[in-house]
Protein backbone atom coordinates (compact mmCIF):
# COMPACT_ATOMS: atom_id res chain seq x y z
CA UNK A 1 0.00 0.00 0.00
CA UNK A 2 0.97 3.60 -0.52
CA UNK A 3 3.38 4.72 2.50
CA UNK A 4 5.23 7.65 3.39
CA UNK A 5 8.33 8.20 4.98
CA UNK A 6 10.17 10.83 6.82
CA UNK A 7 13.57 10.42 6.52
CA UNK A 8 15.94 10.98 8.83
CA UNK A 9 17.42 14.40 7.57
CA UNK A 10 14.10 15.48 6.89
CA UNK A 11 12.72 18.47 9.02
CA UNK A 12 9.24 19.29 8.98
CA UNK A 13 7.49 21.98 10.88
CA UNK A 14 4.12 22.72 10.02
CA UNK A 15 1.23 20.21 9.34
CA UNK A 16 0.53 16.76 8.10
CA UNK A 17 -2.10 15.14 7.30
CA UNK A 18 -3.20 11.92 5.30
CA UNK A 19 -5.32 9.12 5.39
CA UNK A 20 -2.35 6.43 5.06
CA UNK A 21 0.09 5.44 7.19
CA UNK A 22 3.25 7.65 8.16
CA UNK A 23 6.83 6.83 9.22
CA UNK A 24 9.22 9.37 10.59
CA UNK A 25 12.69 8.93 11.02
CA UNK A 26 13.10 12.36 10.85
CA UNK A 27 11.79 15.61 12.70
CA UNK A 28 8.39 16.98 12.67
CA UNK A 29 7.25 20.21 14.95
CA UNK A 30 3.08 20.98 14.51
CA UNK A 31 0.49 18.98 14.01
CA UNK A 32 0.45 15.57 12.66
CA UNK A 33 -3.55 13.72 11.85
CA UNK A 34 -3.84 11.12 10.21
CA UNK A 35 -6.40 7.88 9.37
CA UNK A 36 -4.52 4.86 9.61
CA UNK A 37 -0.93 4.10 11.65
CA UNK A 38 1.61 6.65 12.32
CA UNK A 39 5.27 4.96 13.12
CA UNK A 40 8.04 7.00 15.24
CA UNK A 41 11.06 5.41 14.66
CA UNK A 42 14.20 5.39 17.05
CA UNK A 43 15.62 8.11 14.81
CA UNK A 44 12.44 10.36 14.68
CA UNK A 45 11.43 13.67 17.14
CA UNK A 46 8.25 14.20 16.87
CA UNK A 47 7.23 18.12 18.47
CA UNK A 48 3.54 18.14 17.47
CA UNK A 49 0.59 16.82 18.62
CA UNK A 50 -0.98 13.98 16.97
CA UNK A 51 -4.17 12.71 15.75
CA UNK A 52 -4.34 9.00 14.35
CA UNK A 53 -6.06 5.82 14.56
CA UNK A 54 -2.62 4.28 16.30
CA UNK A 55 0.89 5.58 17.06
CA UNK A 56 3.80 3.44 17.79
CA UNK A 57 6.72 5.38 19.47
CA UNK A 58 10.39 4.24 19.45
CA UNK A 59 11.73 7.66 19.20
CA UNK A 60 10.72 11.28 21.29
CA UNK A 61 7.40 12.53 20.91
CA UNK A 62 6.58 15.86 22.70
CA UNK A 63 3.07 16.83 22.53
CA UNK A 64 -0.09 15.30 23.17
CA UNK A 65 -1.65 12.37 21.64
CA UNK A 66 -4.98 10.81 20.61
CA UNK A 67 -5.57 7.79 19.40
CA UNK A 68 -8.96 6.53 18.10
CA UNK A 69 -7.47 2.71 18.40
CA UNK A 70 -3.76 2.41 19.94
CA UNK A 71 -0.74 3.70 21.19
CA UNK A 72 2.27 2.22 21.92
CA UNK A 73 5.28 2.92 23.90
CA UNK A 74 8.38 1.00 22.63
CA UNK A 75 11.30 0.13 24.73
CA UNK A 76 13.58 3.50 24.40
CA UNK A 77 11.11 6.02 23.21
CA UNK A 78 10.61 9.08 25.09
CA UNK A 79 7.69 10.42 25.57
CA UNK A 80 6.08 13.76 27.04
CA UNK A 81 2.36 14.55 26.76
CA UNK A 82 -0.99 13.27 27.25
CA UNK A 83 -1.85 10.17 25.58
CA UNK A 84 -6.25 9.52 25.42
CA UNK A 85 -6.96 5.86 23.45
CA UNK A 86 -8.69 2.96 24.38
CA UNK A 87 -5.65 1.17 24.20
CA UNK A 88 -2.36 2.15 25.89
CA UNK A 89 0.72 0.05 25.90
CA UNK A 90 3.80 1.21 27.73
CA UNK A 91 6.89 -1.62 27.14
CA UNK A 92 9.56 -1.74 29.56
CA UNK A 93 12.35 0.68 29.21
CA UNK A 94 10.34 3.53 28.05
CA UNK A 95 9.94 6.50 29.78
CA UNK A 96 6.82 8.34 29.66
CA UNK A 97 5.62 11.64 31.51
CA UNK A 98 2.08 12.53 31.01
CA UNK A 99 -1.47 12.03 31.65
CA UNK A 100 -3.23 8.32 30.49
CA UNK A 101 -6.38 8.33 28.97
CA UNK A 102 -8.08 4.95 28.24
CA UNK A 103 -11.77 6.47 28.56
CA UNK A 104 -12.24 6.68 25.00
CA UNK A 105 -15.15 3.94 24.06
CA UNK A 106 -17.59 5.36 26.70
CA UNK A 107 -17.83 8.77 25.50
CA UNK B 1 3.80 -5.52 8.21
CA UNK B 2 4.48 -4.38 4.29
CA UNK B 3 6.68 -0.99 5.77
CA UNK B 4 9.90 -2.56 5.75
CA UNK B 5 9.71 -4.11 2.12
CA UNK B 6 7.93 -0.86 1.26
CA UNK B 7 11.04 0.74 2.44
CA UNK B 8 13.52 -1.44 1.03
CA UNK B 9 11.92 -0.86 -2.63
CA UNK B 10 12.34 2.62 -2.39
CA UNK B 11 16.20 2.73 -1.57
CA UNK B 12 16.77 2.92 2.05
CA UNK B 13 17.57 6.69 2.62
CA UNK B 14 14.99 7.91 0.64
CA UNK B 15 11.60 10.28 2.04
CA UNK B 16 8.40 9.51 0.03
CA UNK B 17 5.04 11.69 1.04
CA UNK B 18 2.43 9.24 0.03
CA UNK B 19 -0.19 10.33 -2.09
CA UNK B 20 -3.17 10.75 0.53
CA UNK B 21 -0.49 12.76 2.54
CA UNK B 22 -0.64 16.68 2.79
CA UNK B 23 2.34 18.49 4.33
CA UNK B 24 1.90 22.20 4.70
CA UNK B 25 4.72 24.28 6.56
CA UNK B 26 8.59 24.24 5.95
CA UNK B 27 9.99 21.08 4.78
CA UNK B 28 13.80 20.66 4.75
CA UNK B 29 16.25 17.98 4.37
CA UNK B 30 19.66 16.48 2.98
CA UNK B 31 18.32 13.78 1.13
CA UNK B 32 16.23 12.98 -1.99
CA UNK B 33 12.59 13.68 -1.95
CA UNK B 34 9.54 11.99 -3.45
CA UNK B 35 6.47 13.64 -3.92
CA UNK B 36 3.28 11.20 -4.65
CA UNK B 37 1.19 13.80 -2.34
CA UNK B 38 0.81 17.16 -1.51
CA UNK B 39 3.38 19.71 -0.40
CA UNK B 40 2.44 23.37 0.82
CA UNK B 41 4.62 25.94 1.79
CA UNK B 42 8.15 25.73 1.77
CA UNK B 43 10.36 23.07 0.62
CA UNK B 44 14.50 23.25 0.79
CA UNK B 45 16.48 20.30 -0.16
CA UNK B 46 20.18 19.11 -0.27
CA UNK B 47 19.58 17.15 -3.09
CA UNK B 48 17.21 15.85 -5.35
CA UNK B 49 13.48 16.57 -5.35
CA UNK B 50 11.10 14.36 -7.09
CA UNK B 51 7.53 15.40 -8.28
CA UNK B 52 5.61 12.32 -9.71
CA UNK B 53 2.46 12.33 -11.29
CA UNK B 54 0.60 12.30 -8.50
CA UNK B 55 2.04 14.54 -6.61
CA UNK B 56 1.37 18.22 -6.03
CA UNK B 57 3.49 21.03 -4.62
CA UNK B 58 2.65 24.34 -4.16
CA UNK B 59 5.46 25.57 -2.30
CA UNK B 60 8.76 27.90 -3.17
CA UNK B 61 11.28 24.86 -3.92
CA UNK B 62 15.13 25.06 -3.07
CA UNK B 63 16.97 21.94 -4.23
CA UNK B 64 19.88 20.45 -5.80
CA UNK B 65 17.78 18.94 -8.91
CA UNK B 66 14.12 18.63 -9.59
CA UNK B 67 12.08 16.15 -11.64
CA UNK B 68 8.78 17.70 -12.12
CA UNK B 69 6.19 14.83 -13.43
CA UNK B 70 3.19 16.10 -11.30
CA UNK B 71 2.12 19.66 -10.41
CA UNK B 72 4.34 21.96 -9.08
CA UNK B 73 2.91 25.83 -7.86
CA UNK B 74 5.68 27.89 -7.22
CA UNK B 75 9.16 28.85 -7.49
CA UNK B 76 11.80 26.60 -8.13
CA UNK B 77 16.08 27.18 -7.57
CA UNK B 78 17.40 24.19 -8.23
CA UNK B 79 21.69 24.34 -8.22
CA UNK B 80 21.87 21.98 -10.75
CA UNK B 81 18.96 20.71 -12.64
CA UNK B 82 15.21 20.66 -13.30
CA UNK B 83 13.50 18.81 -15.83
CA UNK B 84 9.62 19.10 -16.76
CA UNK B 85 8.81 15.17 -17.81
CA UNK B 86 6.38 14.59 -20.20
CA UNK B 87 3.49 14.93 -17.34
CA UNK B 88 4.76 17.35 -15.54
CA UNK B 89 2.76 20.50 -15.09
CA UNK B 90 4.40 23.73 -13.41
CA UNK B 91 3.28 27.50 -12.93
CA UNK B 92 6.02 29.23 -11.45
CA UNK B 93 9.50 30.50 -12.26
CA UNK B 94 12.67 28.32 -12.73
CA UNK B 95 16.27 29.19 -11.52
CA UNK B 96 18.35 26.56 -12.79
CA UNK B 97 21.87 26.07 -14.76
CA UNK B 98 20.27 23.41 -16.49
CA UNK B 99 16.66 23.45 -17.68
CA UNK B 100 15.00 20.92 -19.09
CA UNK B 101 11.36 20.99 -21.01
CA UNK B 102 10.45 17.87 -22.44
CA UNK B 103 7.64 17.48 -24.87
CA UNK B 104 4.40 17.79 -23.64
CA UNK B 105 5.11 19.40 -20.26
CA UNK B 106 3.27 22.60 -19.73
CA UNK B 107 4.68 25.22 -18.48
CA UNK B 108 3.96 28.92 -17.46
CA UNK B 109 6.67 31.08 -16.15
CA UNK B 110 10.61 32.32 -16.84
CA UNK B 111 13.26 30.42 -16.97
CA UNK B 112 16.34 31.81 -15.48
CA UNK B 113 19.87 29.53 -16.71
CA UNK B 114 22.07 32.21 -15.11
CA UNK B 115 24.70 33.20 -17.04
CA UNK B 116 24.61 30.76 -20.45
CA UNK B 117 27.97 30.15 -21.18
CA UNK B 118 28.28 29.23 -24.98
CA UNK B 119 30.60 26.78 -24.67
CA UNK B 120 29.31 25.00 -21.97
CA UNK B 121 25.53 24.43 -22.88
CA UNK B 122 25.67 22.94 -26.11
CA UNK B 123 27.88 20.40 -24.82
CA UNK B 124 25.51 19.44 -22.08
CA UNK B 125 22.18 19.73 -23.85
CA UNK B 126 22.59 16.73 -26.19
CA UNK B 127 22.86 14.15 -23.94
CA UNK B 128 19.44 15.08 -22.02
CA UNK B 129 17.73 16.83 -24.39
CA UNK B 130 17.65 15.14 -28.06
CA UNK B 131 15.06 12.19 -27.49
CA UNK B 132 12.91 15.38 -27.04
CA UNK B 133 13.61 16.55 -30.49
CA UNK B 134 13.32 12.99 -31.93
CA UNK B 135 9.99 12.47 -30.22
CA UNK B 136 8.60 16.06 -31.62
CA UNK B 137 6.31 15.63 -34.74
CA UNK B 138 5.75 18.89 -35.05
CA UNK B 139 9.23 19.68 -36.57
CA UNK B 140 7.68 18.80 -40.06
CA UNK B 141 5.20 21.01 -39.58
CA UNK B 142 7.37 23.85 -39.22
CA UNK B 143 9.17 23.27 -42.36
CA UNK B 144 6.54 24.42 -45.05
CA UNK B 145 6.47 27.23 -43.76
CA UNK B 146 10.34 27.82 -43.92
CA UNK B 147 10.67 26.35 -47.03
CA UNK B 148 8.61 28.93 -49.03
CA UNK B 149 10.73 31.55 -49.46
CA UNK B 150 13.54 29.78 -51.15
CA UNK B 151 11.58 29.08 -54.65
CA UNK B 152 11.55 32.98 -55.58
CA UNK B 153 14.89 32.34 -55.46
CA UNK B 154 15.06 29.51 -57.67
CA UNK B 155 13.47 31.13 -61.06
CA UNK B 156 16.10 33.78 -61.22
CA UNK B 157 18.51 31.05 -61.11
CA UNK B 158 17.63 27.91 -63.05
CA UNK B 159 20.40 26.04 -62.28
CA UNK B 160 19.72 25.85 -58.62
CA UNK B 161 16.01 24.29 -59.61
CA UNK B 162 18.40 21.45 -58.88
CA UNK B 163 18.87 22.34 -55.59
CA UNK B 164 16.22 23.38 -54.52
CA UNK B 165 14.60 19.68 -55.28
CA UNK B 166 16.72 18.82 -52.46
CA UNK B 167 14.18 16.63 -50.84
CA UNK B 168 14.36 14.04 -53.32
CA UNK B 169 17.71 12.20 -52.31
CA UNK B 170 20.58 12.86 -54.26
CA UNK B 171 20.15 10.10 -56.92
CA UNK B 172 23.74 9.15 -57.67
CA UNK B 173 25.55 9.08 -54.07
CA UNK B 174 26.42 6.26 -51.65
CA UNK B 175 23.56 4.68 -50.15
CA UNK B 176 24.41 6.23 -46.83
CA UNK B 177 20.96 7.78 -46.71
CA UNK B 178 20.25 9.70 -43.56
CA UNK B 179 23.56 11.77 -42.61
CA UNK B 180 23.83 12.82 -46.40
CA UNK B 181 19.71 14.36 -47.09
CA UNK B 182 20.72 17.54 -44.63
CA UNK B 183 23.60 18.87 -45.92
CA UNK B 184 23.31 17.96 -49.84
CA UNK B 185 26.94 17.77 -50.60
CA UNK B 186 25.95 17.05 -54.17
CA UNK B 187 27.13 20.21 -55.75
CA UNK B 188 30.02 21.51 -54.31
CA UNK B 189 32.13 22.70 -57.27
CA UNK B 190 29.56 25.33 -58.43
CA UNK B 191 30.29 28.90 -57.11
CA UNK B 192 26.30 29.61 -57.41
CA UNK B 193 24.77 26.77 -55.57
CA UNK B 194 27.33 27.66 -52.59
CA UNK B 195 24.52 30.09 -51.11
CA UNK B 196 22.30 27.36 -51.22
CA UNK B 197 24.03 24.83 -49.77
CA UNK B 198 24.18 26.36 -46.34
CA UNK B 199 20.78 27.61 -46.47
CA UNK B 200 19.79 24.49 -45.73
CA UNK B 201 21.78 23.89 -42.63
CA UNK B 202 20.58 26.84 -40.98
CA UNK B 203 17.49 26.22 -41.51
CA UNK B 204 17.75 22.95 -40.00
CA UNK B 205 18.73 24.31 -36.74
CA UNK B 206 16.09 26.76 -36.65
CA UNK B 207 13.22 24.36 -37.35
CA UNK B 208 14.50 22.25 -34.83
CA UNK B 209 14.88 24.97 -32.00
CA UNK B 210 11.48 27.11 -32.26
CA UNK B 211 9.00 24.55 -31.73
CA UNK B 212 10.48 23.83 -28.53
CA UNK B 213 8.92 27.40 -27.00
CA UNK B 214 5.81 26.92 -29.10
CA UNK B 215 4.50 23.33 -28.21
CA UNK B 216 5.35 24.12 -24.42
CA UNK B 217 3.60 27.58 -24.83
CA UNK B 218 0.53 25.64 -26.46
CA UNK B 219 0.00 22.92 -24.12
CA UNK B 220 0.60 25.44 -20.79
CA UNK B 221 -2.67 27.21 -21.62
CA UNK B 222 -4.63 23.95 -22.13
CA UNK B 223 -3.53 22.35 -18.43
CA UNK B 224 -3.69 25.51 -16.60
CA UNK B 225 -6.99 25.61 -17.06
CA UNK B 226 -7.56 21.99 -16.18
CA UNK B 227 -5.49 22.59 -13.34
CA UNK B 228 -7.38 25.06 -11.71
CA UNK B 229 -10.54 23.32 -12.17
CA UNK B 230 -9.06 20.69 -9.67
CA UNK B 231 -8.31 22.87 -7.18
Amino acid sequence: MANTVIGSSIVIDGEISGDEDLVIQGTVKGKISLKESLYVEGSGVVEADIETQNVEIAGRVTGNIVASDKVELKTDCRVVGDIKAPRILIADGASFKGNVDMDMKER
Amino acid sequence: MATPKELSADAVNNTVVGPSILISGKLTGDEDLTVRGRVEGELTLSRTLIVEPSGVVKANVAVKNAIVSGVVVGNINATESVELTREGRMVGDIHAPRVIIVDGASFRGRVDMGDVEPGRLPAERPVVARPTTVARPTTPAARPSTTPPRPPVAPSRPTQATVVARPTPPPPPVARPPQSKPLPPPPPPRAEPRPAAPAPVVEQTASAEPPTPFAVGAGAKKKVVVKKKTR
